[in-house]
């Protein structure tokens, strides 16, 4: 009741909104271009697609209300039951959900959806920052390390089976605030290591060299380390441990890429890895993708000029593809601009994260900054060619209103805890 | 300070570390890397040809000939195909599922032949010339057929069924046109045959351009916002022909079954009035898709219909010479108005026998006319050759050639079509290979009635007639009136040429040709009451059947609209069929506003149009 009345106590830090303020109207300028009637170029009419987009804005902007005029105090509280909520609608959705491209990921009420794995993120978010900050002490434990992996881990398998793969590898993200709230450097470098065995996994199967190969190696590797390490037992005992995990993992890697993944799937990463030339669809469109970026130029086409975009050469163009017209459109000038936004926008979370006296408040902060951060490498990491093409939106940017909304909430309930005003 | 604080450092390291790199890897596609901004363009630009419309073509009482239909052709691009629901395109087209395979193959074909900057799949026409019904379920439903478009064309039509030689048809340009003219491009039509050929640059008119934005379906999305980007099309200018439309059809129906030609020229201006070719064929079939099976069908049809006759077709002239002859002799002085030979049923001499019909004799100039003796030309004609002022026989019958050559024989006349003979007037070479170099005058003695080495085109023979009615001079025969909004008629055929022969003696020739359609001439049962029609016939031998009926004739006698030569392949004599076809037609055109109709010419029209000549 009290906390209603302090308002003028509850700032919101002024750089994190004019920034959120900016990527918002950046994202809506974009979208009104990028879904512009073709055949009345240069001149404003009706977009249906913007006029949606500003409707959503209008959304985010009463989530921003209530969160400004709602009780602080009570996040923390309800932060497992939202965890729960959310986890609870995901999986309500496989069973009432509507099927969009193939994946099950989607509330359908008449004209709109909203897609549960969206708000998901914020769940997430909350329930690790309660868990991980009720501990604010090194990251120790089988049993707290288990239980984080199975917050963030829970919501991965959930959204497999919606079969939304972008969507669900996105979570691995949280991975990364493990780092920060202790967890061993060479946890990361066991993660570096993984994933150059999973690359290299995938290079050799698609040059249908078996996977036991590798195996092999490492087994040589054992060998060797066996002869050379001998005075020191427990460097044997480490490497062998370290090597026979490699050799499992590259085992599962194999049965994983060969055996769950779609032949689509395992082109589109083989088409990134260069392993592929790309002549299927998904090549077409990272080449598309890749044409409008580059046609841009220094100073960009001029804004709703890109011909790349409006003529449907670049699929996806107002949602996950957004970043084409913008570089079409913008040019080097304004994608630098983005990528500087964006930054601020990170760097500026973190050090907000670290001046909160409660664990609970840094750690998501954390889990907000590695979330944006996933979503920017993703999604613009698929336009120039760096990362398989995964359906996941830029967030604050592109059209939709389940991850404006989502991202907005997770961002405003950063925001709101923020305790450097009150005390 | 809390505990792992530095580690936000390497939060921030990692930030920064993707941020660069993904700004370096912007650099490079968007200033290192300069071919995006082309390929970009070359997507979504596209410069589509517009496609004037050829001229309309008119005829001399601006009745239009020929003209352009616009259609609408649903055209198909294989590789965008995506769910298509056969049935129902099968069902808004009327057509079946062989039909349906059929044609799908043979878009796929037309779609790889076309190939061009490696360009491999272009569209194709898919299914021609939509009916209205048709066209607006199409309209209505193409969203559900992925890869199909609407396309508007347009087809050249031709008013009449016949005049097909003198029209022409057009084809695709072929590989020849595409390397010498860089105005066309693959798949353009271009004018191959007639006028269409003729005139091609003059009535084609100009390609336009525009510029559109184009998507990733081919699509047209607009025009581009530039100052070129629409440079409109020029149509083709009015085109007007010299042709008579009434007087070709009547043409037409006369020689209806039959094999031969019909020329029909203005003689004060050699503008050609009709030029009528049977066999012939319907221009219309030689349009769109249909075009190559129809030519390949019309190609070997044994009949030859592709064939302009008038001005192809290559045959002796017959008695219709012996005009030639009298004004050749008066000119020269073998012969006087009054000069008499005598005719015993034919000419004799030694094993030589020129055979003639029983008649009168001896007979004078108009008589010989009238009646069409042989001998009196075989007579003039030796006299001639063999005249002591020459010095020799060779240089006798050089003279003659001379004069000959003199009314426009033995070369093209250059008509405004293309591929037109010149006929056979022999050389002394071509008689000194046939005859050795010992001939005589006696030896060449058919060329004297109109036969032996002596060939003409229906063109050539009304042509003649044209000169008899001018008594002494033609103008190139030609069909084309003017272009646009100029009577502009090229000086080639505005300029008079005369013949050897004086004004004077052609008198003497006419009043001969006046009697021959007259009680009593040859052709005495054809005339027209109250027209005075001068006439010649002709019945010319020919090695593969029975003699060709021909006929010169003009009218009236002053002042004469009208000249018409006809010729009947296998007709037999010239006043069984060529010789009402001609007076047909010149009362057609006489009488045309103020008929006078005599009672015996319906049924010699009946006659006319209903027989069969194989
Ligand atoms: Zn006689």
């Amino acid at each position: 009741m009290s906390s209603s009345f302090n308002i003028s106590r509850n700032r919101f830090d002024p750089a994190i909104v004019w920034m959120y303020v900016l990527l918002v109207l950046v994202g809506l300028v974009n979208i009104y271009s990028a879904s512009v009637d073709v055949n009345n170029l240069y001149q404003f009419t009706n977009n249906a697609i913007a006029l949606r987009q500003v409707m959503w804005i209008s959304g985010a902007i009463v989530v921003i209300l209530t969160i400004a005029f709602s009780n602080k105090n009570l996040i923390p509280y309800f932060a497992y039951g939202f965890y729960g909520a959310t986890m609870f609608l995901n999986i309500a959705v496989l069973f009432v959900g509507r099927e969009v491209a193939g994946a099950k990921s989607w509330f359908g009420f008449g004209g709109v959806g909203i897609q549960p794995s969206e708000f998901a993120k914020v769940g997430v978010a909350l329930a690790l920052a309660k868990f991980l900050g009720s501990y604010d002490v090194e990251f120790k434990g089988w049993r707290n390390i288990l239980k984080s992996l199975a917050i963030f881990l829970t919501p991965v398998l959930i959204i497999l089976a919606q079969n939304d793969t972008g969507s669900a590898l996105v979570f691995l993200s949280f991975f990364l605030v493990l780092y920060r709230v202790g967890m061993p450097s060479y946890y990361l470098i066991a993660a570096v290591w993984f994933v150059i065995i999973a690359i290299t996994c995938i290079i050799l199967s698609a040059k249908t060299i078996p996977i036991l190969y590798l195996i092999y190696v490492f087994i040589l590797l054992a060998s060797l380390a066996i002869y050379f390490l001998r005075k020191s037992r427990m460097a044997i005992y480490l490497t062998i441990g370290l090597l026979a995990v490699s050799g499992g993992f590259t085992y599962a890697i194999g049965q994983f890429y060969n055996g769950i993944l779609k032949q689509y799937q395992r082109d589109r990463i083989e088409v990134v890895l260069g392993l592929k030339e790309d002549k299927r669809k998904t090549g077409y469109n990272l080449r598309q993708s890749k044409i409008a970026i580059g046609a841009g130029g220094i100073v960009g086409r001029g804004y709703l000029k890109g011909t790349q975009t409006k003529m449907g050469f670049v699929p996806e163009q107002h949602t996950d593809f957004i970043f084409c017209t913008i570089g079409e459109e913008w040019g080097f000038i304004g994608v630098t601009a983005l990528f500087i936004l964006y930054m601020a926008l990170l760097i500026r979370i973190v050090n907000v994260a670290e001046k909160q006296q409660d664990p609970f408040n840094r750690i998501y902060g954390y889990g907000v900054a590695c979330i944006l951060f996933t979503h920017f490498t993703v999604n613009i990491g698929m336009t120039i060619g760096f990362i398989p093409v995964i359906g996941i939106p830029l967030p604050f940017i592109s059209f939709g209103g389940s991850s404006l909304w989502a991202f907005t909430l997770l961002l405003f309930v950063f925001l709101k805890i923020d305790d450097r005003f009150s005390k | 300070m809390t505990v792992n604080q530095n580690r936000k450092y390497v939060f921030i390291g990692i930030f920064l570390f993707i941020g660069l790199v993904y700004w370096i890897k912007a650099f490079s596609l968007q200033i290192i890397n300069k071919d995006y901004r082309g390929i970009a363009e070359n997507n979504a630009l596209n410069k589509i040809t517009l496609y004037p419309a050829r001229s309309n073509v008119y005829d001399r009482n601006n009745e239009l000939l020929a003209y352009n239909v616009h259609i609408y052709n649903l055209v198909v691009f294989p590789r965008n195909i995506e769910n298509l629901d056969t049935t129902e395109l099968c069902e808004i087209l009327d057509i079946d599922r062989p039909k349906f395979a059929k044609l799908m193959y043979s878009a796929i074909d037309h779609s790889k032949v076309r190939k061009h900057n490696n360009e491999y799949n272009k569209s194709a026409v898919f299914y021609e010339r939509l009916n209205k019904k048709q066209l607006i379920q199409m309209q209505e439903n193409l969203f559900k057929f992925k890869g199909f478009f609407i396309e508007p064309s347009s087809e050249r039509y031709y008013a009449l069924e016949g005049a097909a030689h003198l029209m022409g048809y057009l084809t695709e340009a072929n590989e020849n046109k595409l390397a010498e003219d860089i105005y066309y491009r693959p798949g353009d039509l271009v004018g191959a045959s007639g006028l269409e050929y003729q005139y091609e640059e003059e009535i084609r008119g100009t390609k336009g351009f525009k510029t559109v934005w184009q998507d990733r379906l081919y699509r047209e999305r607009g025009l581009v916002k530039s100052r070129n980007a629409l440079v409109k099309p020029i149509p083709g200018p009015e085109f007007r022909t010299t042709l008579d439309y009434k007087l070709q059809e009547y043409g037409e129906l006369l020689l209806n079954n039959k094999r031969g030609s019909v020329v029909a020229i203005e003689p004060s201006t050699g503008e050609v009035l009709a030029m009528v070719n049977k066999p012939d064929y319907n221009p219309n079939i030689l349009n769109g898709t249909k075009r190559s099976k129809n030519y390949r069908k019309l190609l070997i049809d044994g009949r030859r219909p592709l064939f302009n006759r008038a001005i192809k077709g290559q045959y002796p002239p017959g008695s219709t010479f012996k005009t030639v002859m009298a004004a050749i002799g008066l000119q020269e002085g073998i012969i006087s108005d009054s000069t008499q030979f005598g005719c015993a049923g034919g000419y004799r001499m030694g094993s030589l026998r020129v055979g003639c019909h029983p008649h009168g004799s001896p007979l004078d100039l108009k008589n010989s006319i009238r009646i069409s003796c042989n001998a009196y030309y075989c007579k003039l004609y030796r006299s001639l050759i063999d005249h002591p002022k020459f010095g020799s026989v060779r240089n006798g019958f050089a003279k003659l050639a001379e004069h000959w050559k003199s009314f426009g024989l033995g070369e093209p006349l250059g008509i405004d079509l293309p591929g037109e003979k010149g006929g056979n007037i022999p050389s002394l070479n071509n008689l000194d290979r046939r005859h050795g170099k010992s001939w005589r005058s006696s030896t060449i003695i058919s060329m004297s009635i109109g036969q032996g080495e002596i060939l003409l085109t229906p063109l050539q023979i009304a042509n003649v007639a044209c000169i008899m009615a001018n008594r002494g001079f033609y103008y190139t025969p030609h069909l084309i009136k003017g272009i646009g909004a100029t009577n502009s008629t090229p000086k080639k055929f505005t300029t008079r040429k005369n013949t050897s022969v004086e004004k004077k003696y052609f008198d003497l020739v006419v009043d001969g040709m006046a009697m021959v359609t007259k009680p009593g001439g040859t052709a005495g049962r054809t005339g027209v009451e109250g027209i005075v029609i001068c006439g010649k016939t002709g019945t010319a031998q020919n090695s593969h059947g029975k003699d060709h009926s021909l006929f010169i004739a003009f009218a009236p006698k002053e002042n004469p609209k009208i000249a018409v030569a006809a010729i009947v392949e296998n007709g037999g004599y010239g006043a069984s069929w060529a010789a009402p076809i001609c007076n047909l037609m010149i009362e057609k055109y006489l009488n045309r506003t103020n008929p006078i109709y005599s009672t015996k010419i319906p049924l010699l029209e009946k006659r006319m149009k209903e027989t069969i000549i194989e």
